[in-house]
């Protein structure tokens, strides 16, 4: 017994899997000894399980917890940052999946903790924000609530993940809050599109990059991440995982091809939009590539591939934002632009340029949150984000103009801002000592988007604050004090930390200083190149916004097909549709023929195929064992091919019945009676069954099937034949040992029986008989529920009389004659009728559906095959018979009395329910198997006694008959349900049908 | 005693699928009682569905124990007649229609996989299947590669491997929902259970390994098509099982302990998961009225526990982590990637394309059943639902019932015994991992005869 103790070991492992979670388990004596980052993550999971119901009690203010919780742990990883700088890392480790290496592993080093305070700290503004943007009637606040405190807790996750396997988790968890998130208005068509588009985009990627990832961790025989990059791979596998990954960065920063889909989830609500799609979600791409760059930069396809996307990424977001009227879909391209330049940046891997482009994507967090905020606080004052409906709104909202302001100096890099500071850096690297083609390259491209940065960050200003006397002043019908905190604070910050950058080099730099020296951070170098580049660039950007018409009218001109993904996305949606259309349309031409048709086919190429490869035709076999065996197998032969092209029912019904005689011969003539026996009465009883079916259904078989098809269909067949035949003389020749049945004559006398067949059924292979019986009552079950009900809506099957329940109707019907009936008026049960009758139902027919003869013989014949068929049963242990053939005999006794008499007859005599038959046979069987347990014996263990009996003699009597009886009353039950509902309740139907049409 | 009689087997392979396969039949027996398609219902007059219920789960059972290659058919046989019965519950013009192409499928099978015990019969001379194991190995290698063959076709039908799968979205979703739900979760599955002895008992070593992988690939990408075509969530559903049979295929033709181990634990994931979407489907069918997704919508305001209970297995065979649909694809991922070579690579590309299809499939029904608002439904236009083809059967009735709570329990049970395979991932991966430890050839014949030794040959006792 194997499985008690799998329970035990189950329920230890889970216990210990419980367990570890509070045990130390951190290596290398790092300074942080609990788990705490994963206590950390299990507190937002169960704190957004509650949101809903505190949601419930505390509406909209639930928010300020949350954003007080965010915060909190904002400030524990400040706290935190002193052992990482010391450390250089706090690591946690909980086995999750150990046969494959899977490891809640997680990890805080210095460019983890980075991206936890800007996911954390924008988070926790944000979050702060919804208290004020958000009213409690809000639909669907509970879940949004949940979802985006979720999120933050997610994303902490995903910059501190170490293993591949939880950091794709957690990447592919914030795809499906964000698809739930984009998708909050769900109301809006266009806002469910997006939704679906975000999810389907940036999936490709993500599956791509769990391919790419699988791919890496096989080649270095970790997941851990920490471990891929100190065992940097390289080789053309690398070369290949890098490109999956690659594209799963891309397209989780909406980075070109991928870019369409940013824009398309500004549907979002806009703190939604101001998180996911500017500071937190569309960065983990930028981390990724972060995360991988220092140890892959050298590898041939890194810098070309993420450069070019990069670049065309960064120009044409910008180029676009450059267009828009909806504000926020301004600030939504130039975030697609500003992400192609940060993943430009941290792609080459180098400390100074690394930091530049850490500065960056903290200024960018700052500034470009704060932006989305304040345009959610105009949109909600006025009820636009179309800045041809806005004028007059820096005079109106002064404090806001002037932060935002601010947040735009930052978007531009304009001093003294951390964006500038980091172009400045950029510049520097990559026209200095390590000059290289791509970084020309990537100067060129960030130069150039940097004008037009310059010009859409001053075009927002303009847009969203400006004067225009042309258009009337909107009204402001919102009160937007607090809720200005948050992104006031944000921009606020963006401007200090530029100023004070000198003091922030130790946290900004922490990152780019693991991987080599880099210098202080300041505003001020002197008089250099990199300023010189800066002040050009500033200048163009405000020529372009100065002479805007012109540039509008230049835009309008050029449009580059090429850059419009939206397009293409649509095409492979419909394309995919049009695609699995066809598919399945031709996989499902000409229906069943042609499902069967495949399996055939199948069989046959697999059979040609592995006989082809060389399983040996023998070279002597034996074509037959006496002329006879051949003769029959020719008969039986024609008879199937007859059968197949029969055009009407019944003969084809009866050639199928002379291949069934003919196996019966052939089990004969190799002198098993029992199985010749089974054989007969079962191809008898089918016949039956088929004749009562097919006497409703049109005589002749519709031809359906083109003869085109024919040619096809005979080769099949024949190829199957063929195909069998040789497989079966392969399979026999290859034979080495002798069969088991051999040893079975011996064992069926020790069995105490003769017939070694029925010991077979009854004792050695028993279990089998179960099964069959179960599979009898199973079919006698289906029968009687196809006849019985017709319609399931429709109307009942009309009864006689007076039944009450569905149940007695149903299993009365054959007992109670349908008074109305056109055939007969007669009552069975009337005395005088049925007195002189030869079967007490006979009446009941009409005079010419009569038989004096068929019902004299019947009648006679009816009592010796009962009494016969128990004979079978008793004697099957020794004989040719058993509970089988006796049931069948009993069952055909039964038929008789049907096909002389009608139903009537049938229910006289048989006057008990077929189900109770079968049930009791059951019950016989399955009580003989299990009884013997209660007795310290096996299932289906035999008990022996020995008696006489006057008529039979000396008796053997095993608890093997009880099993056979249990048969013999499945068979029994089974041919009268078989009757009764082919029988009797086709009568019926049609008797009524034909009422009907009288 | 053993090879004479019958043998019965149960190791932790067996053992699992017992236990999941009785966890998935209460679960639907209950929902079954909730929804009254259970006997005294006036639907379904007669007392059939509990003995034929009943008959299926002996079926299965047995064939899930068997030792025995002949009484392995046999269990097939019980959970067919069965199925038969269930399937044409009612007896509506649809299901008989689909009933017959099942039926005929079917026995086609049956026939192929009786055909194949003859054979080994006449190559072996025993259906034990131990005793086989241990005789085959004397056979020829091509004879051997002939009756593999010919064992995996009749299997592969059951299992509705491409390309002998088409029958199976045309039969399954036409029953009442939960009895699609407990064939799609647990019928195919004998069939994968069926091939996963094949390959390790009967004829391990891999000899096969190339077509697995190849139809494993095709059953992936050919069903998941299937899928996007559909309108009706059942059938759609339906080419979604017949898809992720491909994942199960593709383990196996890997063929390592871990490959194994990935595969039981996907096999546990799947009948779960599709048992309890059907489930979630017939949830929908009788708020909705309908399973069309062209015809449905406002779900998510009207039903918002049924849209629950729908997203949350959604997205597990939507392969979303840490949903055990992500865990088993992935560690079938990795452990075919152990292997390696460009035929497992491209199939673990089609996997995870498939992962993707199946999510865009499963998204759209989130789409337009839950979000789209149900004033929105008439008239629609949209480019995602315009291709869509409406199940057959579908008259455009709607008709709408209320849910009994126990239905809605029944399903939220199921619902989170799914998000529990996650959660005991860990344990569970162990216990796969042991029961794939003891799946090979000599663990098997030595359990039967016990004084079997790999060098030995079994007594005559």
């Amino acid at each position: 017994m194997q499985l008690p103790n799998d329970f035990v070991l189950f329920w230890s492992l889970f216990g210990r899997s419980v367990l570890v979670n509070f045990r130390k388990t951190t290596p290398e004596g790092s300074p942080i000894g609990s788990n705490a980052m994963i206590t950390v993550l299990a507190v937002f999971g169960a704190l957004s399980v509650l949101t809903p119901f505190l949601t419930k009690l505390l509406g909209r203010k639930v928010f300020l917890l949350l954003a007080a919780f965010v915060a909190g742990v904002f400030v524990w990883v400040l706290t935190l940052l002193p052992e990482i700088f010391a450390n250089g890392a706090i690591s946690e480790r909980v086995e999750w999946i150990r046969q494959f290496d899977f490891a809640l592993s997680l990890r805080m080093d210095a460019l983890s903790a980075i991206m936890s305070l800007v996911v954390l700290g924008v988070g926790a503004a944000v979050l702060l924000y919804c208290t004020h943007y958000f009213s409690d009637a809000e639909p669907g606040l509970a879940r949004l609530a949940s979802l985006l405190f979720a999120f933050a807790g997610v994303m902490f996750g995903l910059v501190v993940a170490d293993d591949v396997v939880i950091l794709f988790t957690l990447w592919e968890i914030t795809t499906v809050f964000s698809y739930l998130l984009i998708g909050h208005y769900t109301g809006l068509k266009e806002s469910r599109g997006a939704a679906l588009q975000a999810l389907l985009v940036t999936t490709v990627g993500g599956l791509a990059m769990l391919v790419g990832l699988v791919l890496i961790s096989v080649e270095t025989g970790t997941t851990s991440i920490t471990g891929i990059l100190e065992a940097a791979p390289s080789g053309t596998a690398t070369d290949i995982a890098l490109l999956l990954i690659i594209l799963g960065a891309i397209s989780k920063s909406a980075l070109f091809p991928f870019h369409f889909w940013l824009p398309g989830a500004m549907a979002a609500p806009t703190p939604i939009s101001a998180y996911l799609h500017a500071a937190a979600m569309v960065k983990a791409g930028v981390y990724l590539v972060a995360r991988l760059a220092p140890t892959f930069a050298e590898n041939p396809v890194w810098v070309p591939t993420l450069a070019t996307l990069g670049i065309v990424t960064m120009f044409v977001g910008a180029w676009r934002a450059l267009r828009q009227y909806d504000l926020k879909l301004l600030l939504a391209h130039g975030t697609v632009s500003q992400l192609g330049l940060m993943i430009t940046m941290f792609a080459f891997g180098t400390p100074e340029v690394t930091m530049a482009a850490t500065l960056m994507l903290v200024s960018h967090a700052l500034f470009k949150s704060s932006l989305f905020l304040t345009v959610g606080i105009i949109d909600h004052s006025t009820g636009t984000r179309d800045w041809r409906q806005l004028t007059g709104l820096g005079k109106k909202m002064p404090v806001i103009a002037t932060f935002a302001t601010l947040a735009a100096v930052s978007m531009a890099g304009i001093p003294p801002t951390l964006s500038f500071i980091g172009k400045e850096l950029f510049f520097a690297e990559v026209v200095g000592e390590s000059a290289s083609l791509w970084g020309i390259i990537a100067l060129i491209g960030v130069a150039l988007s940097a004008v037009l940065t310059v010009a859409y960050s001053l075009r927002f200003i303009w847009a969203a604050f400006g004067t225009r006397e042309e258009i009337p002043e909107p009204e402001l019908h919102d009160t937007y004090k607090l809720s200005a905190l948050s992104p006031l604070v944000l921009s606020a910050l963006g401007i200090v930390a530029g100023i004070f950058a000198p003091l922030l080099t130790g946290l900004l730099g922490s990152h780019a200083s693991t991987i080599g020296e880099v210098h202080e951070l300041s505003l001020w170098h002197g008089f250099n190149l990199p300023l010189l580049y800066s002040a050009i660039i500033i200048l163009f950007g405000y020529l372009s916004f100065k002479e805007r018409r012109k540039v509008l009218r230049f835009q309008q001109r050029v449009h580059i097909a090429a850059f419009d993904s939206t397009r293409a996305y649509w095409a492979v949606v419909r394309g995919l549709d049009r695609l699995s259309v066809i598919v399945t349309e031709n996989s499902r031409r000409g229906r069943l023929p042609a499902y069967v048709g495949a399996v055939v086919v199948t069989f046959i190429i697999a059979a040609v195929s592995t006989v082809l490869l060389g399983s040996f035709f023998p070279l002597e076999f034996r074509i037959m064992d006496y002329p006879l065996q051949m003769l029959m197998a020719l008969v039986m032969v024609a008879a199937a091919i007859m059968a197949a092209v029969a055009k009407q029912r019944i003969t084809a019904v009866i050639l199928v019945g002379v291949t069934g005689y003919g196996t019966a011969a052939i089990f004969a003539f190799q002198h098993a009676p029992d199985l010749a026996l089974t054989q007969v009465l079962v191809e008898s009883v089918t016949l039956v069954a088929f004749v009562l079916v097919v006497r409703r259904l049109p005589s002749r078989i519709a031809k359906e099937h083109k003869a085109s098809n024919r040619p096809m269909r005979i080769f099949i067949a024949v190829g199957a034949a063929l195909s069998i035949a040789t497989i079966a003389i392969i399979a026999l020749s290859s034979r080495q040992e002798a069969s088991i049945g051999e040893s079975l004559g011996p064992l069926a006398h020790e069995a105490q029986g003769h017939n070694i067949v029925n010991v077979i059924l009854v004792d050695i292979r028993a279990w089998d008989t179960m099964g069959e019986i179960s599979v009898l009552v199973a079919m006698a079950t289906g029968i009687v529920s196809l006849l019985f009900i017709t319609d399931r809506l429709g109307t009942a099957p009309r009864m006689a009389r007076g039944a009450s329940n569905w149940q007695a109707r149903a299993r009365g019907t054959i007992m109670e004659p349908v008074t109305s009936t056109a055939i007969t008026q007669l009552k069975p049960h009337d005395e005088e009728a049925t007195r002189k009758a030869w079967l007490v139902a006979g009446r009941t027919l009409d005079a010419s559906h009569r038989s004096a003869l068929l019902e004299i013989t019947v009648r006679l014949v009816f009592h010796p095959a009962i009494i016969i068929s128990i004979y079978l049963l008793l004697v099957g242990h020794n004989l040719p018979g058993g509970g089988f053939i006796g049931g069948l005999v009993a069952g055909l006794a039964f038929t008789t009395r049907y096909l002389a008499a009608g139903r009537y007859e049938l229910g006289e005599a048989a006057p008990i329910d077929a189900s109770y038959v079968l049930g009791t046979g059951l019950l016989l069987s399955a009580g003989t198997a299990i009884v013997p347990l209660f007795f310290g014996m096996l299932p289906l263990d035999i008990v022996w006694w020995d008696f006489t009996l006057p008529l039979f003699g000396e008796m053997h009597f095993g608890t093997s008959t009880i099993f056979d009886l249990g048969v013999y009353l499945i068979v029994v039950g089974l041919m009268l349900d078989i009757l009764r509902s082919l029988g009797s309740e086709v009568d019926r139907h049609q008797e009524e049908g034909m009422q009907a049409r009288s | 005693m053993p090879p004479f009689g019958i043998v019965l087997y149960v190791d932790r392979l067996s053992a699992i699928m017992l236990v999941i396969s009785s966890v998935v039949l209460l679960g639907v027996l209950l929902y079954s009682v909730g929804q009254g398609i259970a006997d005294g219902d006036k639907d379904t007059p007669l007392s059939i569905f509990h003995p034929a219920y009943l008959i299926l789960a002996a079926g299965l059972f047995d064939a899930f124990v068997a030792g025995d290659l002949f009484n392995m058919y046999v269990g097939f046989e019980m959970l067919l007649a069965a199925s038969f019965v269930l399937l044409t519950l009612g007896g509506i013009g649809p299901r008989i229609r689909s009933g017959v192409n099942y039926v005929v499928i079917s026995l086609v099978s049956s026939v192929f996989f009786l055909a194949a015990i003859a054979i080994i019969f006449g190559a072996t001379g025993t259906v034990n299947i131990a005793q086989i194991a241990e005789r085959i190995a004397g056979l020829d290698f091509n004879t051997q590669l002939m009756l593999h063959t010919v064992l995996l076709v009749g299997f592969a039908v059951k299992a509705a491997v491409w390309p002998m799968s088409f029958w199976l979205p045309e039969s399954y979703p036409t029953a009442p929902a939960p009895i699609t739900a407990v064939f799609a979760g647990l019928l195919t599955k004998v069939g994968i259970y069926a091939i996963i002895r094949t390959e390790t008992v009967l004829f391990p070593g891999g000899a096969l390994q190339v077509p697995l992988m190849v139809v494993a690939g095709m059953t992936l990408i050919v069903g998941i098509l299937g899928a996007l075509a559909q309108a009706d969530i059942k059938r759609l559903l339906s080419f979604t099982l017949v898809s992720h049979i491909g994942y199960m295929v593709f383990g196996i033709a890997v063929g390592t302990t871990q490959a194994d181990a990935a595969v039981i634990y996907y096999v546990a994931h799947h009948i779960l998961v599709q048992t309890t979407l059907f489930l979630v489907a017939g949830l929908i069918e009788r708020v909705g009225g309908t399973t069309s997704i062209t015809k449905l919508g406002g779900l998510l305001a009207s039903a918002p526990v049924i849209a629950m209970l729908y997203f949350i297995p959604a997205m597990n065979l939507g392969g979303i982590p840490p949903l055990s649909g992500f865990l088993g694809k992935v560690s079938l991922f990795f452990s075919g990637a152990e292997v390696g070579g460009w035929l497992i690579w491209t199939v673990i590309g089609l996997g995870a394309l498939t992962s993707l299809l199946t999510l865009y499939a499963l998204a759209r029904i989130w789409n337009m059943v839950f979000w789209r608002g149900a004033e929105e439904v008439a008239d629609y236009e949209s480019p995602l639902i315009d291709q869509l083809q409406e199940a057959e059967e579908d008259d455009g009735r709607v008709v709408t019932k209320e849910v009994p709570k126990l239905m809605i329990g029944a399903t939220s049970v199921l619902v989170v015994a799914t998000v529990s395979l996650t959660i005991f991932a860990g344990p569970l991966f162990d216990l796969a991992d042991r029961a794939s430890g003891q799946l090979d050839q000599t663990t098997y014949i030595s359990n039967v005869f016990p004084d079997y030794s790999n060098a030995g040959q079994v007594g005559d006792d």
